[in-house]
């Protein structure tokens, strides 16, 4: 009858067939095994870091050091050194024994799921978030600006990636450790990662400095996926099209071009997080990462590396928390890319 | 001298399997494989500060006098005998005459004689460390010679004012600014030791690399890999070389502790620190057990407070915080390696050092009254104090060490304080700065047996480089007139009055715990134990095995 009618059930019947593309690969998702069971652990992860206080029998700062490393009496007997209980204190007191404070390694695991996972989250989001826009500016508008913006990359590229982390860390850490006057720099970024900590339930973590460090290094490999995606979808018929009625730019990047490569780079995303999350362990593990006695990953298996000949039991768990996430977030990633990446569509 | 914790573990041996007949028909073995820890950052003596250069520097050039590793009294070494005025003021030392510098190739392995070690090179050698063109950080130990301070400084730019003079070619003459007792010690140290002008003015920095280096101690320096290995072999040249049992020491420089400790059980090692963690195994192990030995160290691990930082400007937080450290449970559950509870700076074996008195009122582990001084100083539980750090260098065995103190802190007291870390290199940059940390953790090694090289070398407010910022004129007084004075007994009773001010009535500082090495060494080594400098390999042994 009147225009407005059909438009609406045109609107309806677009969002449907939009609902049916994401259920779809959601289906598609689900069907695959490995990444259910990854996506599963990821899920499981996230509510123990939400949770932390509640699934943690011991805050992971506290312990006393007369129970200093304890080894859990059922883990004893897998341990490969023989005379292990001719030294060590072997009980039940705590579930995965305790380290050389005392302190509970279960409990430091839960909290430390409270570094990884924002870590790689964030650094997930900034990446998103800087390499996006600028790839999307470089790849739009092209020539002169593509080159330069892209030669900017190029520079960037050619630092290794992990020597600019360290090296931003250090400064960091030179910069931000102590106490500042109100009024600086450094002290408002104080401020904020005070914020950041509390948030996280961390005393005295550093997380901000931390995400920091990552997501200025992060967001590269992104901008030139991004730029890649969109220098093959801008001549296409409906990017001309948007162009004749006369859509502006802004309006054409964000409603045209953003929701189609989209997919694919969440799903690189998604395969970065790992990533991510190693490069905190491996700071924590040098020392750069969070500062103590926020228990990081890679704080505890550095500490564990120590006593490995002595008490393996303290690098053991943490390792392998660690391992398991990184397995979870790859079988999510392969299967969300299987799923979402509409060139792997059919090829299952 | 500044010193990481890792360094305790010094020395990791390992025997070469190359073994000869030594006298008496015992089988020796001919070469050993040490673990230096760390690259030296130096190896000019006149530049070292830290433990891993003085090792090198202890084997490779001789000082007029050196410690004895039992007593730690003072014996001749360059020097045959000295004297000392009777106004304390002038000390003339009379020096041995069959030394000689050595210059090794390293690709011909040809050693050549460079001429006798003369009173000039040592002549030579103090006025370098004090030129302040040579930028020796340890400059201000000779700051005690007549006009060295002035020199260093800038304020005098001729070198013939400074007190040292060469009467001949084997008398040197020292002219003290105020007599010292302790000065026989100090004219032994590497920043005092001869050194070969020659190879110096040619090859400028790298004067103390292999083929371009002179030397005169009991082993020349063969190859230095940087960062990887270094390798020295007996100088025959040496004037006691037929008691020098070990033929070439090969150095690696293995950083990681539990690393090298591994090397050590598996039989490559034969002497090796033990890691903390280790330790428990170790002494059940019936093997291990038996290698195991704690060898007294010269050292004190300490807290300073920044005293002009608040809430640390006020001597009652100072006082709570000093008293909520449970030293004893830190040492016996964390530590576990026999180390002590520090009461004071000095570490007992020093002169003058008040450790072993039981009279010394030491700051009790009191957590009841460091609550009550924490509230009389206007923060009951800890409210209303401003942000606190606690900064420490990099390093495993500090953090726990923070962890632990940083735990007893918030239970006892109800304090929150940051824990921040950094580089070594930077982390010294930051201490020794004008922004010194609110607190901060440091060792400190005797550099001589004596107090003066503790409290007045490191808290003075001008002549120390007291990096609390602290300025106390009592203490400056006591501490300067038991330099200056001569009586044992007077000085003991001074640095008491000295030592109760800094650590218990100001508590300025909180010493945490004396050092030891605990040293894992193989049944075919035949060892002494250096508590202070560097280790005398000249004098071990090492068996056919």
């Amino acid at each position: 009858m009147t225009v407005q009618e059909r438009a609406a059930s045109r609107l309806t019947a677009r969002e449907q067939r939009e609902t049916n593309l994401w259920a779809d690969a959601f289906r598609r998702l689900i069907r695959n095994r490995a990444a259910l069971v990854g996506g599963l652990i990821v899920l499981g992860l996230i509510l123990t870091a939400i949770f932390a206080p509640q699934i943690a029998p011991m805050h992971y700062a506290e312990g006393d050091s007369y129970n200093a490393l304890t080894v859990p009496s059922w883990l004893a007997p897998f341990l490969p050194i023989k005379n292990i209980q001719s030294y060590a204190k072997i009980n039940n007191n705590f579930l995965l024994g305790s380290d050389e404070l005392g302190r509970d390694i279960f409990s430091r695991i839960v909290y430390g799921t409270r570094v990884s996972l924002p870590v790689g989250f964030m650094g997930a989001l900034t990446a998103l978030i800087i390499g996006l826009a600028y790839g999307c500016i470089s790849g739009y508008y092209g020539g002169k600006v593509d080159n330069i913006m892209m030669r900017i990359v190029d520079i960037m590229y050619a630092f290794p990636t992990m020597l600019l982390i360290i090296l931003l860390m250090a400064f960091f850490k030179s910069t931000f450790a102590q106490v500042q006057e109100p009024g600086t720099i450094a002290y408002t970024f104080n401020q904020i990662n005070k914020v950041v900590d509390r948030f996280l339930g961390l005393q005295g973590g550093g997380m901000l400095f931390i995400f920091m460090g990552i997501g200025l290094t992060a967001w590269m490999g992104m901008a030139r996926l991004a730029r890649g995606q969109i220098l093959s979808l801008k001549e296409k018929e409906f990017i001309e099209a948007a162009h004749t009625v006369g859509a502006g730019d802004l309006r054409i990047i964000v409603r045209h071009i953003l929701p189609n490569i989209l997919g694919p780079c969440i799903v690189a995303e998604t395969l970065a997080i790992p990533g991510y999350i190693n490069y905190e362990v491996f700071l924590s593990f040098i020392g750069l990462g969070v500062d103590a006695p926020t228990p990081s990953w890679g704080s505890m298996i550095s500490e564990g590396s120590r006593s490995i000949r002595s008490y393996p039991h303290m690098i053991l768990f943490p390792a392998l928390a660690l391992s398991i996430t990184m397995f979870a977030f790859n079988f999510l990633g392969d299967g969300l890319r299987d799923a979402l990446d509409p060139r792997m569509r059919g090829t299952s | 001298m500044n010193k990481k914790f890792v360094l305790v573990s010094l020395l990791v041996v390992v025997a070469m399997l190359v073994s000869a007949c030594g006298g008496g028909g015992e089988k020796l073995a001919k070469s050993i494989n040490l673990n230096l820890g760390t690259e030296p950052p130096t190896l000019d003596p006149g530049l070292a500060t830290d433990t891993t250069s003085v090792q090198c520097d202890e084997l490779l050039f001789l000082g007029l006098t050196d410690f004895d590793d039992k007593t730690l009294e003072t014996i001749p070494e360059l020097a045959t005998k000295w004297e000392v005025s009777p106004d304390g003021l002038t000390w003339t030392f009379y020096m041995r005459k069959d030394v000689v510098w050595v210059h090794y190739d390293p690709a011909t392995k040809k050693v050549t004689e460079k001429g006798p070690v003369t009173a000039y090179d040592i002549e030579y050698g103090v006025k370098r460390t004090l030129d302040p063109v040579t930028a020796s950080d340890y400059a201000y130990v000779d700051y005690i010679i007549k006009n060295g301070q002035k020199f260093n400084t800038g304020e005098i730019t001729d070198a013939n004012e400074v007190g040292v003079k060469a009467l001949d070619a084997y008398t040197i003459q020292f002219t003290l600014e105020k007599p010292a007792g302790y000065f026989a010690g100090i004219a032994g140290m590497w920043v005092n030791r001869p050194v070969p002008r020659e190879p110096i003015e040619k090859f400028g920095d790298k004067w103390t690399e292999p083929g371009n280096i002179w030397t005169n101690g009991p082993y020349m320096l063969e190859t230095w890999e940087h960062e990887n290995k270094m390798v020295m072999v007996k100088n025959p040249k040496f004037f006691n070389a037929k008691n020098v049992s070990i033929e070439t020491i090969n150095w690696a420089m293995v950083v990681e502790e539990s690393t090298a400790f591994a090397m050590y059980e598996n039989g490559e090692l034969d002497v090796c620190g033990v890691p903390s963690a280790d330790l428990d195994r170790v002494r059940a192990d019936p093997v291990l057990s038996k290698e195991l030995y704690t060898a007294p160290y010269l050292c004190t691990y300490y807290y300073g407070f920044n005293n002009t930082k608040p809430p640390f400007d006020n001597k009652l937080v100072r006082q709570a915080f000093s008293m909520t450290i449970d030293r004893k449970k830190l040492v016996e559950t964390v530590l576990k390696g026999g180390q002590k509870p520090a009461k004071t700076f000095a570490c007992p074996g020093i002169f003058g050092s008040p450790a072993e008195d039981p009279n010394f009122p030491e700051i009790p582990f009191d957590p009841a009254k460091a609550k009550q001084l924490l509230a009389e100083a206007g923060y009951p539980d800890g409210k209303g104090l401003p942000e606190i750090t606690l900064m420490y260098n990099t390093s495993e065995g500090h953090k726990r060490i923070a962890e632990f103190i940083q735990q007893g802190w918030k239970e006892h007291l109800g304090v929150e304080v940051k824990l921040a870390n950094q580089e070594w290199a930077v982390y010294l940059k930051t201490v020794h700065g004008p922004d010194t940390p609110q607190i901060y953790r440091l060792g400190w090694c005797a550099d001589y047996p004596d107090e003066n090289n503790w409290v007045l070398e490191v808290f003075h407010p001008t002549l120390g480089s007291n990096d609390i910022k602290w300025n106390n004129a009592e203490f400056a007084r006591l501490t300067e007139e038991a330099a200056a004075a001569s009586d044992p007994a007077k000085r003991k009773e001074l640095y008491f009055q000295a030592e109760k001010i800094l650590v218990h009535d100001e508590a300025a500082i909180a010493p945490i715990y004396y050092y030891v090495r605990v040293v894992c060494t193989k049944p075919y080594v035949e060892r002494t134990y250096a508590p202070l400098g560097g280790e005398h390999i000249d004098k071990w042994k090492v068996k056919a095995h």
